[in-house]
């Protein structure tokens, strides 16, 4: 329920500017919100009084049912001056689709962008239904302002029962807040997503630094949310048949509700390297095997083996590779081919960043070390003289 | 200028370890201590104090009675003053009602902030939600992934480093806002015999559930939107062999078997 | 009563003990157990025992004593002084003898006490001791056991066993053995002071059981050994006086003294030790604070100051020379990860670690005693780093221990270009009013001779370890000299030569710095006394280049 303080409101109407429906109107020398309000909360925000606050009470049991289909929210990259969705919404898209299905209902995402936005066909391929196309110059980089504020409303509008973001940083700064102003339960990082008897969304996910699992449910809030972790559901659904609904979205934008502003942007990636989470060979160093000289040579035999170089948390904090390259709870999620671990003792913060590998090698000086549990081979010994012997075999 | 920094008292995960049959943690024997993350925000918060010295910072935190402890040590490390948000009727918060109650303390405690910072998340709930949820409840603009920051425009607005998936950004936003950190100190503060003396002199004031203006029901468990079902032990892969007191060569050779059975080389003649 | 009668245990057939026959097999597949952390190694020994109870123990043992093969025996290996290195004949290592026997409370004495083998690790201990959870008794049912178990979980005091060597993966044994000290010794005095029993296996091959308080030295200085054969094997007690300082070289004696501490420090010479009683303090919460002083100087100003005043309880108080803050400084700059703390303040040109007694959760501490004390060195209490926190002790306890692993790690290297070179460190302490000029001749000597060291250690108990780390052949030998002039002023303030590590093989040429022509035969007459045929760890205490057969 949207609640207006009559003494606060100063009647300066930029609640009805920004407001997307159109429902707000001055009454009476105080804003009032009409019929077409879906308390999307985009106007509590703006307001410089602080006049507005909205009232949510969890949905009711006839209520919940109303909300409906499967919405995924597609974060786009850019690449070769268009933006691409990133490999985690097709991910997401598979097991939308696998949700939608279970639910009998519809495979919805949303996309929001500027005029650069590629690709709408693929998603459809991919498995959605329609694509809520986003265009506004104001959406041309992220803003959790921004963002927020177009997917509230598009949430308020359609009422999906489920939204699932990719758990990139982008993803794990926006769900938060669209939650907030929505008054929604959010599930973060989660690596299972199911339906239950009651048609809910059980969602898991690891906690305490990865060391037990949790099943969680929304029982009183719609749409359900959740973001999951790039690399961890694979991309199993594609139809080149498929051709999904694309329906354009009218947004309100305007520059007053975009608060943060880019003074800078710096890229630290080489552009030919593939980004850590789609490289499908992986060699990592750890406190084990940190000097120059062995960073060089687990490079070599990275790019040997058509792979990228990725590091465990310490080395990165001590600033020997950035933090892009980083594996593990607090970095990235990785689930190649093949991981080789070069005396990285396998701290479960960093199994669960790797632990989705298909093949991993292993190889420390300590026979105790955590990695060799989950290594298919394990090698007790010293990494710099295997990694020698390994280039020595390979360069010839 | 007030800063406020948000903390939260957690168990020291590397020393966790998991009841195999129930799944439940075994506490016994692990300590306490101030989340790495919040303590990052608290560096960044004693960073600007030492340039301004105008700036006061209170830390708070919602958390049962021993979380007093990870308070204390902030005021060791440089606050000024601490808050405990601590009632029996906030137990069972999820991150919604953290950052409803948290929100609310603040406006309390500090109703004039300038800045909230708090920590990218909690080794143990490692949601990184609270911050962003926090910020959307306060109507404050966010900066998320900070390393590093400054006040500029004449202390009416900051600049944030910003670590992004590829490399890093400059985000600038006006006062009052809200900004989470995910770099601090590269190794731990360790305050002076002197600090921890004269921490002892400063307020930890405590507000409980009466103090604010949140209804019992939306405290607590029965004001969270997401419920625990299960909890259970993580099922990680199987591993395999584990050789030892083999020279590089044969190590060498045993790895070039394996990646062979698994095409990840490629064919040469006279393979490898 | 000054008599004690051993008993025999059933022996098992010998072929069903695991052996290892052969040096080459034995330095093929055990090469660690060549030598212990000195890297000493002697001679070629043919036999290598693990016995996994006190039967094998005993079994082996007489065997050897019937074969009159000479026996090493081995802990942890974790010592400095290459006693557990064997001349020749066997090894026979205790790490299976790992079992914790009992856990009791002593009303009249009010203390839980642990009884242990002697290959339990220190560390393994503190874990059970932290944990209140004990794998070796958990097991027995009988209400007895279980009942003690309950009590002692659920005594909400925590407890702890007070003597700390620096090193934790040491064998209880072997710190029995040695008299292990630590930091702690300060306050808590050394593993003597904690032992409530032992077990023990002579060159009878028979058992003592002595518990502390029963056997005590006649009037006439002596104690008569009885086996079950009929022998008896009477000791005469030494006539020296111990030096007034911490002390591991030589044999325990004093008028009156109670049996067990013959055997506690006695460093393998008289018996082998299977089995001890501990006994536990009540623990209470600590800070460790890092005092930073401007000079070397007003450091050991300091340290008479801190010991002088009643009101200050300190639980120990350990040195960082100006050389070593230096090196620490250069291991931050390599690796401050590593190390762990803080950048060291550039204005510091020394300073004192301590622990003192701290309550986290009182509201008024007051600390004015020390603040007035440390200010009077011209330091400030605001010059410190200070942590109570699990972590922030531990982290303060690493830093300690990175300068012993900084000198080894350097004489590894050097090692590469000199294969024989060594380290030169000394185990040297003095009563009290020598502190000044003990580290003052260190200094001079060792600075005057451009040799590369560093000074750190017990000051508490004015015992410093200088550590040199010679750069060529020239500066070892020109470095021994020296050391042998410390030991010998040393002697001659009234300290010893070894304060914490032994004597063991290494240091059997410093006796003689110490103890009289006379008073070395008083203890060789011991050890000839209980070893008549000279076969338990030959070489330690007193020289021995061969083996006798």
């Amino acid at each position: 329920m949207m609640l207006i303080n009559r003494e606060k409101c100063n009647q300066c109407e930029l609640c009805i500017k920004s407001c997307p429906f159109g429902a707000m109107t001055i009454t009476e020398q105080s804003a009032q919100a009409g019929d077409e309000c879906t308390l999307c909360g985009c106007c509590v925000n703006v307001c410089p009084q602080g006049a507005i606050a909205i009232q949510r009470t969890p949905v009711s049991q006839k209520d919940l049912a109303r909300f409906c289909g499967v919405l995924v929210v597609a974060e786009c990259e850019e690449r070769q001056g268009l933006l691409h969705p990133k490999k985690v919404v097709y991910e997401l898209l598979s097991k939308g689709r696998e949700l939608a299905d279970k639910l009998g209902q519809t495979l919805m995402v949303i996309i929001m962008g500027d005029d650069r936005l590629a690709d709408l066909t693929k998603l459809g391929h991919h498995g959605a239904d329609r694509v809520l196309k986003c265009v506004h110059p104001l959406l041309k980089e992220f803003s959790t302002d921004g963002f927020t504020a177009v997917l509230s409303t598009v949430i308020a509008d359609i009422k999906p029962g489920v939204v699932l973001y990719g758990a990139t940083p982008n993803g794990r700064e926006l769900a938060p807040r669209v939650a907030a102003r929505l008054r929604l339960g959010l599930t973060a990082d989660c690596t299972g997503l199911d339906i239950d008897a009651e048609n809910q969304l059980v969602q898991t996910r690891p906690a305490f630094g990865g060391n037990i699992m949790a099943a969680i449910i929304a029982p009183r809030t719609r749409p359900q949310t959740a973001t999951v972790r790039p690399n961890v559901f694979p991309v199993n659904f594609y139809d080149a048949a498929k051709i999904a609904e694309i329906r354009e979205v009218s947004l309100v934008l305007n520059k007053s509700m975009i608060r943060t502003r880019i003074v800078q942007e710096v890229c630290l990636t080489e552009e030919q390297e593939p980004a850590l989470e789609e490289a499908r060979i992986i060699v990592a160093a750890g406190r084990g095997y940190q000097t120059q000289e062995n960073l060089s040579n687990a490079r070599r035999l990275a790019k040997k083996l058509g792979g990228v170089l990725a590091a465990s948390r310490p080395l990165v904090e001590d600033g020997l590779l950035p933090h892009t390259r980083q594996v593990g709870q607090s970095g990235n999620t990785i689930s190649p081919k093949l991981y080789i671990a070069l005396g990285i003792s396998g701290a479960v913060q960093h199994l669960v960043g790797m632990n989705g590998s298909q093949t991993i090698i292993a190889v420390n000086q300590d026979p105790k070390a955590p990695i060799f549990k989950i290594a298919d081979l394990g090698i007790v010994g010293d990494a710099d003289a295997v990694v020698k012997s390994l280039l020595t075999k390979l360069e010839n | 200028m007030n800063i406020v920094v948000a903390i939260k008292q957690v168990p020291e995960i590397s020393n966790v370890q998991v009841n195999p049959e129930t799944g439940t943690l075994i506490r016994q024997g692990v300590s306490s201590i101030l989340n790495p993350f919040c303590e990052y925000a608290l560096d960044h918060a004693v960073r600007l104090k030492a340039l301004c010295p105008d700036i006061r910072i209170t830390t708070v935190s919602m958390g049962p009675p021993q979380a007093r402890s990870a308070l204390m040590r902030t005021l060791e490390l440089g606050a000024d003053r601490a808050v405990l948000v601590c009632d029996r009727k906030f137990a069972g918060a999820d991150t919604w009602v953290t950052a409803l109650t948290l929100a609310e303390a603040i406006r309390c405690t500090v109703p004039d902030f300038h800045l909230i910072f708090v920590g990218k998340q909690a080794i143990d709930g490692d949601t990184a939600q609270v911050g962003p949820e926090m910020a959307e409840i306060l109507h404050l603009p966010q900066i998320s992934y900070g390393t590093a920051c400054e006040i500029t425009g004449n202390n009416k607005k900051i600049r944030v480093q910003r670590e992004t998936e590829s490399g890093y950004q400059i985000l600038e936003t006006r006062l009052p806002a809200l900004v989470s950190f995910s770099k601090g100190e590269n190794i731990r503060r360790a305050p002076s015999f002197a600090d921890i003396l004269s921490s002892r002199k400063k307020p930890i004031d405590l507000i409980r559930a009466q103090d604010l203006n949140i209804a019992d029901q939306e405290l607590g468990l029965s004001g969270s939107f997401t419920q625990v079902v299960k909890i259970f032990p993580p099922l990680l892969k199987e591993n395999g062999p584990l050789l030892s007191g083999l020279s590089p060569q044969e190590t060498t050779a045993t790895i070039i078997k394996l990646l062979n059975t698994i095409d990840v080389l490629e064919k040469k003649e006279g393979s490898l | 009563m000054h008599e004690i009668t051993s008993t025999p245990m059933d022996e098992i057939p010998i072929e069903t003990i695991h052996q290892i026959n052969g040096f080459d097999a034995i330095k093929e597949n055990y090469p660690d157990y060549l030598t212990d952390e000195s890297k000493l190694t002697m001679g070629a020994f043919d036999f290598l025992f693990f016995p996994q109870n006190e039967s094998e123990l005993a079994t082996i043992v007489n065997e050897m004593i019937r074969k009159k093969i000479c026996m090493t025996v081995a802990g942890a290996r974790t010592g400095l002084v290459g006693g557990c290195v064997p001349l020749c004949g066997a090894l026979i290592s205790l790490e299976n003898l790992n079992k914790t026997l009992d856990l009791s409370y002593s009303e009249s004495a009010d203390e839980w006490r642990i009884k242990a083998q002697a290959g339990v690790l220190l560390s393994d201990l503190a874990t059970m001791i932290t944990g209140k959870c004990f794998s070796d008794l958990e097991p027995d049912l009988s209400p007895e056991t279980q009942k003690k178990l309950i009590h002692f979980k659920n005594d909400p005091g925590r407890y702890f066993y007070p003597p700390d060597p620096t090193e934790m993966s040491a064998s209880l044994g072997g710190t029995v053995a040695t008299n292990a000290s630590g930091a702690r010794t300060y306050h808590y005095g050394p593993t003597r002071d904690w032992i409530r029993g032992i077990r023990v296996l002579t060159m009878a091959g028979e058992f003592l059981e002595i518990p502390r308080g029963k056997y005590f030295s006649s009037p006439g200085g002596q104690f008569t050994v009885y086996d079950s054969k009929g022998g008896h094997t009477p000791i005469r007690i030494p006539e020296y006086t111990l030096p007034r300082t911490k002390n591991t070289a030589g044999f325990y004696a004093a008028p009156h003294m109670d049996l067990i501490d013959l055997f506690i420090g006695s460093e393998g010479a008289l018996g082998i030790i299977t089995t001890i009683e501990i006994a536990l303090l009540p623990w209470e919460p600590k800070c460790s604070v890092i005092q930073f002083v401007s000079s070397d100087d007003k450091a050991l100003h300091l340290v008479k100051s801190l010991r002088s005043d009643k009101r200050i309880q300190l639980d120990f108080m350990e040195f960082y020379s100006q050389n070593a803050l230096n090196l620490l400084r250069k291991m931050q700059a390599e690796d401050s990860r590593m190390v762990g703390m803080p950048p060291i303040p550039e204005s510091a040109g020394a300073a004192l670690f301590f622990e003192l007694g701290f309550d986290p959760e009182m509201d008024t501490p007051d600390y004015r005693a020390l603040e007035e004390t440390i200010n009077t060195a011209g330091a400030s209490l605001t010059d410190s780093w200070a942590g109570y926190e699990t972590r922030e002790i531990s982290r303060f306890k690493h830093f300690r221990h990175l300068l012993p692993e900084k000198v080894t790690q350097v004489i590894s290297e050097r090692k590469k270009i000199h294969p024989e070179i060594h380290r030169l460190s000394s185990d040297l302490a003095v009563p009290d009013e020598h502190l000044d000029d003990i580290w003052n001749l260190y200094k001079e000597r060792l600075n005057l001779a451009n040799i590369e060291w560093v000074g750190f250690g017990h000051v508490g108990n004015n015992h410093f370890h200088i550590s040199s780390m010679p750069r060529d052949m020239e500066e070892l030998a020109r470095g021994i000299k020296i050391y042998t002039e410390f030991a010998e002023k040393a002697v001659s303030y009234g300290g010893t030569v070894s304060a914490e590590h032994g004597i063991g093989k290494i240091k059997a040429k410093y006796l003689k710095t110490m103890y009289s022509k006379d008073h070395i035969a008083q203890m060789k007459s011991i050890k000839t006394a209980l070893d008549p045929d000279l076969l338990l760890n030959p070489g330690n205490i007193f020289t021995q280049e061969t083996c006798t057969k």
